[in-house]
């Protein structure tokens, strides 16, 4: 499977930053600092367990 | 004026906190946010400086070194005050405890302001973090508290002169050890932040394979020993590369951006850092430029974004105090804050969005 990376980031980004650019810049430093570059996941990337986990996380902090 | 600064170099605490309560004469401060040499003694100057300023919250830590309005001090008191019409309101609370979550001191803030910490307005809002300089928590604490709110949290991490034995965070009339002091503030201007760190990046990525984030320490970039990749994209040896760790951090960079990440020493093949690095991050080597003309640059900038700078608090690391100390540039770096009420000091780490190195984070009042 793929995608699914990359579709947790987008919603995690949309909620929390609900169209402000510049909170949705913060979000993916956030995230970058968290070990995860929102920059490097398409809807090709393969659905790895271990940062999926982590998305999980962070999305249940919302 | 509502924002204003006072200093003392008095060698003791209490004519040091009496002098800076004269300067202060006259104004009556909601807030007084304070940095102390750690030759003051802990308990005494978080108990008098509440005591001088009992209409307000009182809040601050131990330092290596104090800056305020045009100056780099050390062994000394600096302080900030704001009024009523600089800061509309403020809550201060204290995680006495690292190891415990937050939330006890964001349900604090929910009770005073009326509204959640996810709720807060981040345009509205503004944090406030010191935290123990010893106690290798940064990351934890920023990364917990960014997820569960967007206000921003800017602050550093306390010193203690750079004897590296034990630093305090103040509040409430109070010290504390392996402790983290937060405040929210509602500022009644306009604020914003200024990150800067002085470095240009290289061309060279070293990427974390292999890494232990909770002893901040790197066991491999790109594959190889960490000591050894690190010394290859210098093209130095390994012995000359451990004379580089301050010209040549490594940084996480983002939309040209670096969160600077300072090697501390090697530690056999492996390299320890000031800050956490995970596996998986893709970290670019940095190169040191110029502190003076750069901060000088991130001051006028913000002053033109803003059409004018009421008050800075200003957390600048250690590293780049010491390295302004070799060139003999710490009265100049002061003078970049002389016409704009500042204070700070030189910390621990940095907080800004997460945690940081070699960097100097400033909250920025219109």
């Amino acid at each position: 499977m793929a995608g699914k990376i990359k579709q947790m980031i987008d919603n995690i980004i949309s909620q929390r930053a609900k169209d402000n650019a510049m909170l949705a810049g913060v979000i993916k430093t956030k995230l970058m600092l968290k070990g995860i570059d929102p920059g490097k996941f398409t809807p090709q990337s393969p659905d790895d367990a271990a940062i999926i986990g982590k998305l999980e996380v962070l999305m249940k902090e919302l | 004026m509502n924002i204003k600064t006072a200093f003392s170099v008095k060698p003791d605490v209490q004519n040091a906190v009496a002098d800076i309560k004269a300067q202060l004469k006259g104004f009556d401060p909601t807030l007084v946010v304070f940095f102390a040499s750690s030759i003051f003694a802990p308990d005494e100057i978080a108990e008098r400086m509440e005591a001088s300023f009992p209409s307000a919250e009182t809040f601050g830590c131990s330092t290596a070194g104090e800056i305020v309005t045009g100056k780099m001090l050390t062994k000394s008191i600096t302080a900030m005050a704001f009024n009523k019409q600089a800061i509309k309101d403020c809550k201060v609370e204290v995680i006495d405890n690292l190891n415990k979550e937050s939330y006890r001191a964001f349900n604090a803030f929910q009770r005073h302001f009326g509204h959640t910490m996810k709720e807060m307005d981040p345009g509205k809002y503004v944090g406030i973090i010191l935290i123990d300089g010893l106690c290798c928590k940064e990351e934890l604490i920023m990364d917990k508290m960014g997820d569960l709110t967007n206000v921003s949290f800017i602050g550093g991490s306390a010193g203690d002169d750079l004897k590296f034995e034990n630093t305090f965070v103040y509040a409430n009339g109070k010290s504390f050890s392996h402790a983290a002091v937060m405040a929210i503030l509602e500022p009644a201007t306009e604020f914003s932040f200024i990150k800067t760190q002085s470095f240009c990046e290289l061309p060279k990525k070293l990427n974390v394979t292999k890494a232990n984030e909770y002893t901040r320490e790197v066991l491999e970039f790109n594959g190889k020993p960490a000591a050894v990749a690190y010394a290859e994209a210098l093209g130095v040896s390994m012995e000359e590369a451990k004379n580089r760790f301050m010209h040549n951090p490594v940084g996480l960079v983002f939309e040209g951006d670096p969160f600077v990440r300072s090697p501390q020493q090697f530690k056999g093949d492996g390299m320890v850092f000031y800050c956490s690095v995970k596996e998986g991050m893709e970290l670019s080597l940095l190169e040191s430029t110029d502190i003076i003309a750069s901060t000088k640059q991130a001051v006028e900038d913000k002053k033109t974004e803003m059409g004018g700078i009421s008050g800075i608090v200003n957390f600048n690391c250690i590293l780049r105090t010491l390295e302004l100390g070799q060139k003999g540039l710490c009265e100049e770096y002061g003078k970049l804050f002389a016409d704009v009420p500042t204070v700070g000091f030189s910390t621990y780490g940095e907080a800004y969005i997460g945690h940081i190195n070699q960097t100097a984070t400033m909250l920025v009042f219109k």
